[in-house]
């Protein structure tokens, strides 16, 4: 294959081992110890795309306790460990947990990884797959907001979504000027399967074409323009297509209007844990779509013995099995197996339709993708962000303050030149270093001042926050057409600010208009407050991380995939 | 083991003399056939445990461990009946692994010495003269010890009945000219039938290097081009209205490594992913109900030429398989063969090899889902060609990608 093929590959599948960090950690879900004796047990490790994480955690538990045998006799035991999918690929190539059964979200994980296995080794790194559920990828949206488009009665697809995105009158251009703007989300297409896919959409109603796409339309200045409209509607990006979901339905139409998520997402809506001031239902895009098809398949690799291929293949069989494929129908997934007819809540009362999708979208040549990824870089809505990096005397314990350093370095690396960068030190009070530079000419600047930083002094947490934001209010009423965003990071309670939490907590809200800079949070180290990081992160619909000096360069790395 | 699309010419002579053995086995299938559904046989009765009983009532079986490697289009079938088996006296002494693997995959296998495998039923006779070629290379002595062909199936068209209707009422006909026409069609289904809902119109077959149903769909493409039932020639693949069909499906077609499981794709993911397919009539006998009720009818359209698979089922002669485990592939044979299990066979959309068992009867799917298009008679059954015109096809598909 091309080099440019292999770059692309190994862009995407690298990049997507970013997945699922800091939201949660890739421990076992299946955590039964083996109740019999090793020698007559075989143990079983099992990788698989997180989204179908509950499903799996139910069946495997039952797997265990029900003492499957091979056929020599011997106990079958799986422990299973819940990944992002391209992380899953990426440790399989690289040998690390040594898995034995895999199953990322959808095929196109499953060719990547043989492409860079054959070209590793010379044999495929998973054999023949069969699907263990299927979900396809929808535009999720508020029924209302669906309805004034036209729907159900017309078909709506991608091309009317992004027309209404680049439409500056928002929602007004549908009667509905109470509605504001028309807000749209969609993960990092360099993290996240659902990012890829909305991407390829975009390039795909940009050029009016189904299939067949190429270099030339994709790099077409018309191309760019369609795009660089469509992604300056976007909310900010981010690496999880759960954590997208999951704060559409706990924060309304007035955070976002529409999102791309599975199918299996929007059915999970209509859980009581979530209340929603209306239903969300599904579009299939008229022009197609793609599904997630959840592929299981033995590794093929030397630590996968015969004796193992041999469980294997029970434990799979499991999984197909009717019962168990009955189990997946609750949480919302389509059966793998023929034999389980469509169900509940697989239907209109939760806002899909199982008679769809009608039809796909083409997944493009290797070399289309990589020209898409090129002008989604160039044409991607742009970030301004701020860092608020705590430099009190407790940052010295631990290593603490050098690998917040090279987390900040490694955020600093992950932003394009066309974003900008402020850092705010604090300590008992807080002083910028650089403010609101552009990367394409002050990067250097700014990874010098990053090194710089020592730790002394006390904590004035609140202080800080409220001077950065601000600053960021300030340039956002400039220029708004960036993420605004700020990055918090601090180890301890804060002592020395003039403000209250309860002042900042006011000031920071929400409000869809003019109090819309986000504030991610860090809550580095156990002397933290997470709780109290929690609340400022939840104020701005932004996301709060738990840190340590062993996994602060992953999360920040995590944080730079919502800009 | 040399791949068919690699493989040199060779002897013509020899090769032509396998294919003779091989036209001449497919027609004593056929004959069976025939014979079974001109009436000639008795419904047998009984459950297949009580069937083997008395078939294998005096023979004390070997306690005996094999492997088969056998094609996803029988998985269902296969499955059932091992599972059918292991209640037998004989399967309480006789475990029986499955290996599913394609049809070239369980050659290969073989000839590399996967020592899992004592017996292979692929798709059809398709591939086992180079099988037998090859392993006579390697190990200088014949690879069957027994065979037997299990089932028989012809190809079929299967697409969604809504699509079917609208795609008649613009060609008038479902065929490979009008499939080549549809795919070429500017906006796909909007051209078709005013339908741009539909996407484009997508068709597919499988792998013809890796699957025996995909070399079918080119042999049969050529013999409808060519407008023949016989002596498909070299000539007649390097036509240049042949090449110019073959290469406007191809690039546009949908390939697949297994029937089994683009049939079941077809089934799961709906008319989103696959409008027609090309299968073997078994396959879409099995999925026919599952199908019909997620995304509504299917229909089942025969082309005019076609052509059996004969399933196969071969006792190899390996070193690493004993006496005990060839009787016990033989007790299993005839198991498969005994009348409960090719009645089931028929469940599963196989026209069954034992010729004792009828098609027709008022529960057999050929009755009971004729709505959906199936039929007994499934007009020319055209022959298998010669090598050099395989080779020329395989080529022919290679430069149309």
């Amino acid at each position: 294959m091309s080099r440019l093929a292999r770059c692309t590959i190994a862009l995407v599948v690298l990049s997507l081992g970013a997945c699922q960090v800091g939201e949660r950690s890739s421990s076992s879900d299946s955590s039964s110890a083996p109740s019999h004796p090793a020698a007559e047990t075989v143990n079983l490790t099992f990788t698989y795309g997180s989204e179908k994480e509950e499903w799996i955690k139910n069946v495997t538990e039952a797997f265990n306790r029900e003492d499957h045998k091979t056929a020599a006799g011997k106990f079958v035991h799986v422990e299973a460990f819940p990944m992002g999918s391209g992380e899953l690929i990426d440790e399989l190539l690289n040998g690390g947990r040594q898995a034995d059964i895999a199953s990322p979200a959808s095929a196109a994980f499953i060719k990547l990884g043989n492409v860079q296995s054959r070209v590793k080794t010379g044999k495929d790194l998973i054999g023949s797959t069969d699907s263990l559920v299927l979900s396809p990828v929808v535009i999720a949206m508020w029924k209302p907001m669906a309805e004034a488009l036209g729907w159900p009665a017309k078909s709506v697809g991608w091309s009317d979504i992004l027309a209404l995105a680049r439409d500056s009158r928002g929602w007004a251009a549908h009667g509905h000027p109470e509605w504001g703007p028309f807000r749209f989300g969609h993960t990092s297409p360099e993290s996240s399967n659902s990012g890829l896919i909305s991407i390829f959409a975009e390039a795909y109603a940009a050029t009016g074409k189904k299939a067949g796409l190429t270099v030339a339309e994709v790099e077409n200045p018309k191309t760019a323009q369609f795009i660089a409209g469509i992604e300056s509607s976007v909310v900010h990006y981010g690496s999880s297509t759960g954590f997208f979901g999951k704060k559409m339905f706990a924060n309304g139409p007035q955070y976002l209007s529409a999102a791309v998520l599975y199918e299996n997402m929007v059915i999970e809506s209509y859980s009581p844990n979530y209340s929603m001031p209306f239903p969300v239902v599904a579009i299939y895009p008229k022009e197609g779509t793609f599904w997630s098809d959840h592929p299981v398949g033995i590794v093929n690799r030397e630590w996968v013995t015969q004796e193992k291929q041999q469980a294997a293949k029970v434990y799979i069989d499991y999984l197909l099995a009717k019962p168990q494929q009955e189990k997946a129908i609750p949480y919302g997934f389509r059966p793998g197996s023929t034999e389980v007819p469509l169900a509940a809540p697989i239907d209109g009362a939760h806002g899909v339709d199982p008679r769809e999708p009608k039809t796909t979208l083409e997944v493009p040549a290797p070399e289309v993708m990589d020209a898409i990824l090129k002008i989604w870089h160039a044409n991607k809505k742009h970030a301004d962000v701020a860092l608020v990096f705590d430099t009190s005397g407790s940052m010295k314990d631990d290593h603490k303050i050098e690998n917040a350093r090279e987390g900040a370095l490694q955020l600093i690396s992950n932003l394009s030149d066309d974003d900008v960068f402020t850092l705010l030190p604090f300590s008992n009070q807080p002083q910028f270093a650089v403010k609101h530079v552009a990367l394409s000419s002050g990067r250097a600047g700014v990874q010098q001042s990053i090194s710089g930083l020592w730790p002394s002094g006390g904590t004035a947490l609140y202080d800080a926050i409220d001077m950065a934001y601000r600053d960021q209010m300030a340039a956002t009423e400039k220029d708004s057409g960036k993420i605004a965003a700020i990055v918090v990071l601090t180890d301890g309670e804060d002592r020395d600010s003039h403000m209250s939490l309860d002042d900042l907590l006011k000031e920071i809200q929400f409000d869809n208009e003019h109090h819309t800079v986000r504030v991610f949070t860090i809550a580095y180290g156990s002397d933290a407050r997470k709780d109290v990081l929690k609340r400022i992160a939840d104020a701005t619909q932004a996301k709060s991380y738990e840190g340590t000096p062993q996994n602060i360069r992953t999360i920040l790395r995590d944080i730079s995939t919502f800009f | 083991m040399s791949n068919v699309p690699n493989q040199p010419d060779g002897p013509r002579a020899t090769f032509l003399g396998k294919v003779v053995i091989f036209a001449f086995i497919i027609a004593c299938a056929y004959g069976a056939y025939r014979l079974f559904v001109q009436g000639r046989g008795k419904t047998g009765g009984g459950s297949p445990a009580s069937a083997a009983k008395s078939l294998f009532g005096g023979t004390e079986a070997p306690t005996a461990e094999i492997g088969i490697s056998y094609g996803t289009e029988k998985k269902n079938w296969i499955e059932w009946a091992v599972k059918e088996f292991a209640n037998t006296d004989n399967g309480k002494r006789i475990k029986i692994n499955l290996l599913p693997m394609g049809s070239l995959e369980g050659a290969q296998a073989l000839v590399s010495g996967d020592q899992r495998i004592h017996v292979w039923s692929p798709a059809s006779s398709l591939y086992k003269d180079i099988f037998v070629q090859d392993w006579q290379l390697k190990y200088s002595k014949a690879p069957i010890v027994k065979e037997e062909s299990l089932a028989l199936s012809p190809m079929v068209f299967v697409m969604w009945d809504e699509r079917y209707q609208a795609f008649k009422t613009k060609y008038g006909e479902l065929n490979f000219d009008t499939i080549a026409k549809a795919l070429t069609e500017q906006g796909g289904w909007q051209a078709i039938a005013g339908k741009p809902e539909w996407g484009l119109f997508k068709f597919g077959h499988t792998n013809p290097n890796e699957s025996n149903s995909g070399l079918m769909t080119l042999v049969l493409m050529a013999y409808s081009k060519a407008g023949k039932n016989k002596n498909l020639t070299p000539a007649d693949v390097l036509e240049p209205k042949f090449q110019q069909q073959l290469t406007t499906i191809e690039k546009a077609v949908s390939l697949s490594s297994s029937t089994g499981t683009m049939m079941r794709e077809m089934v799961l993911k709906g008319p989103s992913a696959y409008d027609a397919v090309f299968v073997y009539e078994n396959v879409a006998i099995d999925y026919l109900k599952s199908a019909a009720g997620r995304w509504g009818d299917i229909h089942v359209i025969y082309p005019k030429q076609n052509m059996w698979n004969d399933n196969p089922y071969y006792v190899i002669d390996a070193t690493w398989s004993n006496a005990d485990q060839r009787k016990a592939a033989e007790l299993f044979l005839e198991f498969m063969m005994s009348e409960p299990v090719q009645k089931q066979a028929l469940t599963h959309g196989f026209r069954p090899g034992n010729p004792n068992v009828p098609v027709i009867f008022p529960q057999s799917p050929f009755v009971t889902f004729q709505q959906f298009g199936l039929r007994n008679d499934i007009g020319n059954i055209c022959e298998y060609p010669k090598a050099e015109v395989i080779n020329n096809l395989l080529a022919a598909w290679q430069r149309s990608r």
